[in-house]
């Protein structure tokens, strides 16, 4: 074997270790090979976002910065949505305290939100997004624009945690507490 | 590579998803000269909610309301039973009046979900087909052009 030789299957077994430790690693971590990994990038274009709630009223999502912000795309028409988000009001109410602030961004009609969020005692923002909020989910690595789709923002601005399909609640605990 | 590794039993909806093009396929074929058929080819693992599927044509109109089949019942936790499809659909879509030889444009409206836990926003795809001449064989089926390429492709 020649000194480049050498080199080279270096090169090879290094970079399969990294591949295979970076897999772990997300498999550890829960990451969802679903969306593109988008941790610890800079989430400020989400929280630069405003959006009308059911009412009308603009809401920008960086009176939210500081907190570790969990903000959910979802709809009525969605049933895995429907079926997380009571986990998220229970969260929301526990954690809500101690830094934790979900968003809502449903990609549905306003009446149709009211009615969701009255049956369910939504304690947190629903917002209005429309099928723009379809493509700002794909700007934060939802790559097939489904739903429910959800970001994690950590206290610095930076993207915690994307996953597409529900995220359930003893792994969105161990998210959050680790970020708190 | 991360996505075969990666993928672990956390992930929701499993380590691959389908575009929404891809998981509901539609296709329109004129099979004469006041006769559209057209199709979903739904992938194992998705379905189509029948009430949510609308179709409609221009220029020309529709003799009638399209007739869909009556699907399979799906009793859900939210909705009570509502209607689905999966597998291959088919609707047959007669106009008012026979338009041999002109461009018809099928316009489709769907949404649907899969088994792993997600749904897809509602989607609509317009496709135009040449209605055929009297006597002519209809010309082959016309799939509706993916929007977006897969990012596993």
């Amino acid at each position: 074997m020649t000194t480049r030789q050498v080199r080279w299957a270096l090169l090879c077994a290094v970079a399969g270790f990294v591949a295979l430790a970076a897999g772990i690693y997300a498999g550890i971590d829960g990451r969802d090979s679903l969306t593109v990994d988008m941790r610890g990038k800079d989430a400020a274009a989400l929280l630069g976002v405003s959006l009308p709630d059911t009412k009308g009223k603009e809401t920008p999502l960086a009176q939210w910065k500081g907190k570790v912000v969990v903000v959910n795309f979802w709809a009525t028409w969605c049933v895995p949505c429907r079926e997380e988000m009571p986990e998220f009001v229970v969260t929301q109410r526990e954690l809500g305290g101690r830094g934790v602030q979900f968003v809502g961004i449903a990609i549905d009609q306003p009446d149709k939100i009211d009615a969701f969020a009255a049956e369910l005692n939504l304690n947190y923002p629903a917002l209005v997004g429309g099928f723009g909020a379809i493509e700002l989910s794909k700007t934060l690595g939802n790559r097939y624009g489904a739903l429910p789709f959800t970001v994690i923002v950590d206290r610095a601005g930076r993207v915690a945690h994307t996953q597409l399909g529900r995220l359930k609640e003893p792994q969105l605990r161990t998210i959050l507490t680790h970020l708190l | 590579m991360i996505a075969a590794l990666g993928a672990g039993d956390t992930a929701a909806a499993g380590p691959k998803l389908l575009e929404p093009e891809r998981a509901f396929a539609f296709s329109v074929q004129a099979l004469d000269e006041r006769t559209i058929e057209a199709r979903f080819a739904i992938a194992n693992g998705y379905y189509l909610y029948r009430e949510k599927l609308h179709f409609s044509i221009e220029p020309a109109t529709l003799a009638a309301m399209p007739t869909l089949p009556p699907g399979t019942i799906k009793d859900d936790e939210f909705f009570g039973k509502v209607a689905t499809y999966r597998g291959q659909l088919a609707v047959r879509l007669a106009l008012a009046q026979p338009a041999p030889g002109t461009n018809v444009t099928v316009r489709a409206e769907s949404q649907g979900c899969a088994d792993a836990g997600v749904c897809y926003p509602p989607q609509v795809q317009n496709i135009t087909v040449k209605m055929p001449l009297p006597g002519r064989p209809p010309e082959a089926p016309i799939a509706a052009t993916p929007t977006r390429k897969s990012w596993f492709n």
